[in-house]
């Protein structure tokens, strides 16, 4: 079974006037399908860069980035546009929920966007709210729910087109620790179904709940190891070191 | 089709989201394609009444005059498709107030044709019960000075008089208008007509073709001439009556012109500057797209059609309502289609440029949603330093600082608010200039408010009865002759008036007065003309007399293009000078002209033509509608772009205001942080405008002067008074605009972490 993503040497280099300022230091990673990882570092250790290089919101500077077996690092900006319709979901920190549209109008525009038929994407947005348990927030405004819940929304219009990889970029850094829970319960059972998820986060705990945990460390790979699936709720204490 | 789907729904939800705003930018454009649609109509109308006369009144194309009725088929003539008559009309002269006036009288039957009807501006139509009636063609009607049930006393060739009652005033397409179009028209029923002149052989019988292509009007003509040879009198062409009609009035052409561009780039500006403003309070939003799969190029289609739809729906609603307008006010058929669709297709192009740009630069948008969007920060400017030292209060100062902290949408709020009033302080300023005119007449060359001619008094006698009246303070004998110039096909203006020792005060602006015989003042259009210039010698030639004059100064001249040479009465030879055509009457300050006039008619039994001179203001009257119409529509797209400016305000400093809140400054501090950062610009933009207008009004008008060959010297800026409350009233007007969100704001409980 081929890798979903995979990088190989990839380097990311800011130009910080005439300084360059590296990111990402050749990082070769490797994500099999169905795989939860965790992406944690320190503050300003390139993991975010990292996260929004896979997804294309930012470009690499060398290296090779693969996707689902086809190389994507050569793509222009709007090629990636097109392939993030399909393939990729992301949830941000800050929810990014679009604040003028209703939640079910929030969470039916990337179906919409892919091709879905106005009907499908009713029935996946109803589908995914009821999941979700927002069915009664769908007429609702962003700004009217709960941080937990706006959350929520962002991670079912990630699902909306089941892309094959989900992208996390901090998911829970801007949630209180009820809320953080009910957002990684959910993601833990997205990642039962099979779904395969980059997750990135400074939150020990947080990425206890994935199954492999990759540290950064000034933009370049440091640790890169399983996590026992034994679930003692004690968490943090339980990795296992290869 | 999928983008469309998802990017429609996006579209809509922003568009509920800001109503309001949409709103007024709607509005702004259909003020300003309205304005520009009613100002091109009010000057294709008033510069060129031709058009809409003869499409009210279905007129001829060619009219011909024959001797008798004509036999031949005349409207069997390839591309005629109707005629009008042939109607006999005889010569006669109309006796009125003293003054008789050559005139046409014109038989038409009680039912007006189909083709060529005059159109009835006041009173009705021919009436067979009333056959003493007649309807007098308006130039002519309001030249004579008669309205409705005056009588109208005729003189025929045959010397017996006639007097016949006005039944209606109206318009007609088939001649300009008396006097620059002699003889004037009068029509009757034919009874009526056999009963004044019974000799056929006196009249001409008049027929009116009308063609189904009018530019076909010159062939149809040579036809006409070739069918009728020597029975033809004379046949003339809509085109002669269109250019003995039009006014020139380049000053109102340039004026609306002007405004109107201005006007088209200050609602870019707004426009640009309202969607650049939410594109930038949008960016987070449209990063948040481009991370779901938007592109670039789609972004910005997404943004240019939702933007450019509402310019497009304001240029929509504005050519509707200016249509509607100048339907409603001068008939369906007034509307010239091609300036307005000009001006529709323009202000589109416009609109799509306004809002292209900022929409590819929110194309350009990195896709990475939590790259902060705030303001770049930086230190205080050197203005809010300033602001500390002199310890100004702190609301102040921040909101000097934030004035600045974006510098291309500051620049735009100023310069979107300091293009509007330019454009209204020179509206004030042609104002001015119009008052002056009304207030000072000697400036412009009216010095003598009477013209009287002797008619059936002798010129001496006529001349002591003007110079005994109370209220004349001097009488100035002249006479208006025709020259040829050198190397010129047409001839000019020589208006003697006065001596040479005792001037006529023409308003110098250049030069002197003429002091001796053999000089000469001239206008800027005879400079021109001649290409001569002050100083030269001029050598025109009088009825076959040469008259070689200096020209020592240049005059403010409103009359014929400004191709006028004046010299006193004394520097032309006795033939032309003696006795004077005319006396000019000065009269005291403080006495009014009609009361003058009256007084020297009565006093002369009638025996005298005394006209009062026309102010050139009072032809540019409708300069002054145009002038309060547009300065609205600058109005509103001020209020536009204040609007904008303050809402991006607003949205840079949502974060702050909750640290500011937090430091201990009051909600009344706050707001005031807010309306000082709005209002700097506004004081800055206001007051830009205000003095551009004032350094460019005098000059733009005296060039607009020297074109039109009035000359320089005409432009006034407006009054200092009038400058201070205009620039107060916009200052205090967009100062109450921002306050309203800014106390909103003030007031609203911001909490820290909304990021």
């Amino acid at each position: 079974m081929s890798a979903v993503v995979k990088t190989v040497n990839l380097v990311k280099i800011y130009q910080d006037g005439a300084l360059p300022v590296p990111a990402v230091r050749g990082v070769d990673l490797q994500v099999e399908p169905g795989e939860f990882v965790a992406v944690m570092g320190p503050s300003g250790s390139g993991k975010s860069t990292l996260i929004h290089m896979l997804g294309g919101l930012d470009a690499r500077t060398s290296g090779e980035i693969w996707l689902d077996g086809q190389r994507v690092d050569t793509l222009s900006e709007s090629a990636w546009a097109l392939l993030r319709r399909k393939k990729i979901g992301f949830v941000f920190q800050f929810f990014n929920l679009v604040a003028n549209m209703t939640v079910g109008d929030n969470v039916e525009l990337p179906a919409l966007l892919a091709g879905a038929s106005p009907k499908v994407a009713r029935e996946r947005r109803e589908s995914l709210l009821a999941a979700l348990n927002l069915t009664d927030r769908a007429g609702a405004a962003p700004a009217q729910l709960s941080g937990g819940e706006q959350q929520r929304v962002a991670l079912a219009r990630a699902l909306a087109n089941e892309p094959s990889l989900l992208l996390a970029d901090e998911p829970t850094g801007n949630l209180d620790s009820r809320n953080t829970r009910d957002v990684l319960r959910l993601l833990s059972d997205v990642h039962k179904q099979g779904q395969t998820i980059v997750m990135v986060t400074h939150d020990a705990r947080v990425a206890s709940l994935a199954d492999r945990l990759v540290s950064l460390f000034d933009g370049e790979i440091v640790d890169d190891g399983r996590i026992a699936r034994r679930r003692t709720r004690t968490a943090g204490e339980v990795i296992d070191l290869r | 089709m999928s983008t469309a789907l998802a990017g429609s729904r996006w579209i809509k939800a922003d568009l509920r989201a800001r109503k309001g705003q949409a709103l007024l930018t709607v509005l702004a454009v259909a003020g300003i394609v309205a304005a520009l649609i009613t100002a091109a109509t009010l000057l294709e109308d008033g510069t060129n009444p031709w058009r809409s006369l003869s499409a009210q009144t279905d007129g001829a194309h060619v009219w011909l005059y024959t001797k008798d009725s004509p036999q031949v088929a005349l409207g069997g003539i390839d591309g005629v498709t109707q005629t009008a008559g042939p109607y006999r009309s005889a010569p006669v002269t109309v006796a009125q107030d003293g003054k008789k006036e050559p005139a046409a009288l014109r038989a038409m039957p009680a039912t007006p044709p189909a083709v060529a009807h005059p159109l009835v501006a006041e009173g009705r139509w021919l009436d067979p019960s009333r056959p003493d009636g007649v309807v007098v063609e308006r130039s002519f009607a309001d030249s004579l000075g008669i309205g409705i049930g005056a009588p109208f006393t005729i003189i025929a060739l045959s010397g017996e008089r006639h007097t016949l009652y006005v039944r209606g005033i109206a318009h007609t397409a088939e001649q300009g208008f008396y006097p620059e179009w002699t003889p004037g028209l009068a029509y009757v029923l034919p009874v009526m007509l056999d009963r004044i002149e019974p000799m056929l052989g006196r009249s001409e019988w008049v027929t009116g073709l009308r063609l189904a292509d009018p530019e076909a009007s010159q062939v149809v003509s040579q036809r006409v001439v070739v069918m009728l040879e020597d029975r033809l009198q004379r046949v003339y062409t809509w085109r002669e009556v269109r250019s003995a009609m039009e006014l020139d009035n380049r000053l109102l052409g340039t004026l609306l012109g002007l405004f109107g561009v201005v006007g088209l780039v200050a609602a870019a500006l707004a426009l640009a500057n309202a969607a650049g403003g939410r594109v930038l309070g949008q960016l987070r939003d449209l990063a948040t797209l481009k991370s779901m799969g938007f592109t670039r190029g789609q972004i910005a289609l997404l943004l240019l059609v939702e933007h450019g739809a509402l310019g497009l729906l304001g240029v929509a609603i504005g050519a509707l309502a200016g249509w509607g307008v100048m339907a409603a006010v001068l008939g369906a058929s007034s509307v010239a289609p091609i300036p307005v669709l000009a001006i529709i297709v323009g202000t589109a192009l416009v609109v799509l440029a306004a809002v292209g740009v900022p929409a590819l630069r929110g194309g350009r948008t990195p896709p990475i949603p939590d790259v902060p969007t705030g303001p770049p920060r930086g230190h205080l400017s050197r203005l809010a330093r300033l602001a500390l030292l002199v310890r100004l209060p702190p609301a102040l100062v921040l909101g000097t600082r934030d004035a600045f902290t974006r510098r291309v949408p500051a620049f735009l709020t100023a310069f979107g608010l300091a293009v509007p009033m330019m454009m209204i302080t020179i509206g004030l300023g042609v104002w001015a200039t119009l008052d002056n005119f009304l207030a000072h007449p000697e400036q412009v060359g009216q010095h003598a408010a009477l013209y009287v001619k002797p008619d059936k008094l002798e010129p001496v006698v006529a001349e002591r009865l003007a110079g005994q009246d109370r209220d004349v303070a001097e009488v100035y004998p002249g006479t208006d002759v025709n020259a040829l110039a050198p190397g010129e096909a047409r001839s000019v203006r020589v208006r003697a008036i006065g001596s040479s020792t005792r001037p006529y005060p023409f308003p110098v602006v250049e030069g002197r007065m003429y002091a001796r015989q053999g000089e000469a003042v001239a206008g800027q259009g005879l400079l021109d003309l001649l290409g001569v210039k002050i100083g030269d010698r001029v050598r025109l030639t009088v009825g076959g007399t040469p008259l070689i004059v200096r020209v020592v100064g240049r005059t403010v001249e409103p009359e014929q293009d400004g191709e006028v040479l004046s010299v006193g009465l004394d520097s032309l030879a006795a033939k032309d000078s003696v006795p004077p055509e005319y006396y000019a009457l000065a009269l005291k300050p403080g006495a009014d002209p009609a009361e003058v006039r009256g007084r020297l008619l009565a006093g002369s039994g009638e025996g005298l033509d005394v006209q009062a001179a026309v102010n050139p203001a009072d032809r540019l009257s409708i300069i002054r509608i145009v002038i309060v119409a547009l300065i609205a529509v600058l109005a509103l797209i001020g209020l536009a772009n204040l609007l904008t400016a303050s809402a991006l305000g607003l949205r840079d400093h949502a974060f702050d205001l909750a640290v500011l809140k937090a430091m201990g400054l009051t909600p009344r501090q706050v707001m005031a942080t807010l309306v000082t950062g709005t209002g700097l610009l506004v004081v800055l933009g206001v007051g830009v405008g205000a003095a551009a207008g004032v350094s460019v009004v005098t000059g733009l008008i005296d060039l607009q002067g020297h074109t039109s060959g009035v000359g320089a010297g005409i432009g006034r800026a407006p009054s200092p008074l009038t400058l201070t409350v205009a620039v107060l009233v916009a200052v205090g007007a967009a100062l109450a605009v921002a306050l309203i969100p800014a106390r909103r704001a003030a007031r609203a409980q911001v909490p820290v972490a909304t990021r």
